[in-house]
């Protein structure tokens, strides 16, 4: 059990905002982590980089060696990198670097195996911040609430799969697609087949957790040219188990649910565009205190795609 | 709804909102609950002789372990309303969610709008009455009781129905697991009728009965693909 939210902003834009209110309504769901995925004002140069560090002493030298082997893939920082100043044994960073000279997988090799420092996303828009505990601690803990944006994601987890730590914790990034993210409520069966599949053809993966599996399936469908449409409709028969997932990309929030109709999902559709997903109902009516049209998708099988409008994508 | 003694849910602790409503049900008012907010767990365990009345949407497992209660819904509710009822009356004017009157042994769950999956999932008795349509797996593992519903009925209608009984005016989008229809006796029909006048509903419909067709009660590994049809 694990609590899932997305939210696509009013002219407010206050994503981080009203997804740390939907979690801590869901805290009950699972706070051993909690994280979010919010889609920022998307850049047109230049790619913002969040990170996890595993040992707090040695922060400068981690970074430093980031910025080496990110000039050697191709690309400068163009960015003082940031990192919090919790009182905690990990850390998380903030970078951004310049469009890369090199083909962008080229970059990311170079960055993406380094010692103590692992990547959590990377995007023109996309920032994941994940932690342990509950949204409230999170959210303080990393200035969430001030984040604005166009959309966002984001998840209370309770783990069943996988080791309790930040990098384990939701959402995925879909390594290596940029700008590409989930949230997985339930339990997937057969990931570790499809793993090995997608690691055979080159992809690699940074946790044991089932839901990471889900994040480049599905961008791994896109990248073959099948639509988000066609991925999202093959994923209710490729994917085993039970779940109910919500996938953002830099212009798109989406959801699909499994055959078996076991994990919840309600919606609201505001008249401005807005709309707001949460696993609870009384999640979303911390947003809404007065009386709403919810939408409740309980049936097996079910997905929905709803563009974020209004965001100009660069190539 | 004047009348009511007035209890407001809104943020306050959930705890005290249900030691209100027993409170107020104690002291012999009729009683209704403003600002519901899609809360779980309102109104569970009401004794009876209580009138409550839920002045908006409520969340999951409302009226659950009802012991002879009025309850009304003034819009929507969530999962598993109902659930492990002795007895009573629940009425839901909106949409119900999944599990709805799951596990209940007596009494009376009526929805105005449609239901989610599992209607009435492992009940043992008592009545749904759905004037929508009732979901995927509606009836599934039932042992008794009737399932009524006006609008027809999604995928797996009466899954593993054990010796529940699903009704279905309108159409059927795919029977479950040994399920089968069959021709119901014109003093059955009267039943449903009858139950059906309860709640205000009147008219000639015309029903699919719906009960386990019996080869899963005597299960035998060689017949494991009649269980596998998912």
């Amino acid at each position: 059990m694990c609590g899932i939210a997305g939210r696509i902003a009013g002219p407010d834009g206050q994503v981080g905002a009203d997804l740390v209110e939907l979690m801590q309504a869901q805290r009950h769901r699972g706070s051993d982590s909690t994280g979010f995925g919010i889609y920022g004002p998307p850049r047109q140069r230049g790619y913002v980089v969040r990170m996890v560090g595993g040992d707090r002493s040695v922060v400068e030298s981690s970074v430093e060696r980031f910025a080496v082997a990110s000039r050697a893939g191709g690309a400068d920082l163009i960015e003082d990198p940031t990192w919090d100043d919790l009182n905690q044994p990990h850390v998380s960073v903030r970078a951004v670097v310049d469009d890369p000279a090199r083909p962008f997988a080229d970059w990311l090799s170079a960055v993406d195996h380094l010692p103590g420092l692992e990547i959590q996303s990377v995007g023109r828009s996309l920032e994941i911040i994940k932690d342990l505990g509950n949204a409230y601690s999170v959210a303080e803990a990393h200035g969430v609430r001030e984040l604005a944006g166009t959309h966002g994601l984001a998840n209370a987890r309770m783990a069943t799969e996988s080791l309790v730590s930040p990098t384990a914790s939701h959402p995925f990034w879909a390594r290596p697609f940029p700008d590409v993210a989930i949230v997985h409520n339930g339990q997937l069966t057969n990931y570790y087949l499809l793993k090995e599949r997608l690691i055979r053809a080159g992809y690699d993966f940074k946790t044991e957790n089932d839901s990471e599996l889900i994040a480049v399936w599905v961008a791994d469908q896109m990248a073959q040219g099948m639509t988000l449409e066609g991925a999202l409709e093959l994923s209710k028969s490729a994917l085993d188990g039970v779940f109910t997932y919500i996938l953002a990309t830099a212009d798109q929030l989406v959801f699909a649910k499994d055959r078996w109709a076991i994990k919840p999902l309600a919606v609201v559709e505001e008249s401005d565009g807005g709309l707001a997903l949460a696993t609870e109902e009384q999640a979303l009516r911390r947003l809404f205190v007065d009386e709403v049209e919810v939408l409740n998708y309980d049936g097996p099988r079910q997905s929905r795609l709803w563009p974020v409008a209004g965001v100009a994508v660069p190539a | 709804m004047s009348d009511r003694f007035e209890i407001e849910a809104a943020d306050r602790p959930l705890r005290q909102v249900n030691s209100d409503i027993r409170a107020a049900v104690a002291d012999g008012h009729k009683v209704v609950v403003r600002r519901p907010l899609s809360r779980h767990n309102l109104g569970v365990g009401l004794p009876a002789g209580a009138d409550v009345v839920f002045d908006g949407s409520v969340g999951y497992y409302c009226g659950g372990l009802n012991d002879g209660a009025t309850i009304g819904i003034t819009r929507n509710a969530g999962w598993g309303i109902g659930e492990a009822m002795a007895t009573g009356h629940i009425t839901v004017d909106g949409y119900c969610g999944m599990s709805l009157g799951a596990s209940m042994r007596g009494g009376l769950v009526h929805v105005r709008g449609d239901s989610g999956p599992r209607c009435g999932v492992a009940m043992k008795g008592g009545d749904i009455v759905v004037e929508g349509t009732v979901g995927y797996l509606t009836g599934f593992m039932s042992h008794a009781g009737r399932i009524v519903s006006l609008g027809g009925a999604d995928d797996a209608c009466g899954d593993s129905l054990w010796g529940g009984e699903v009704w279905v005016a309108g159409p059927i989008a795919s029977l479950g697991v040994d399920a089968e229809v069959v021709e119901p006796r014109q003093d059955e029909v009267t039943g449903i009728t009858e139950l059906l006048a309860r709640v205000g509903v009147d008219g000639s419909f015309d029903w699919k009965k719906i009960v386990s067709a019996q080869r899963l009660w005597h299960f035998e590994s060689r017949d494991a693909t009649a269980w596998l049809m998912i």
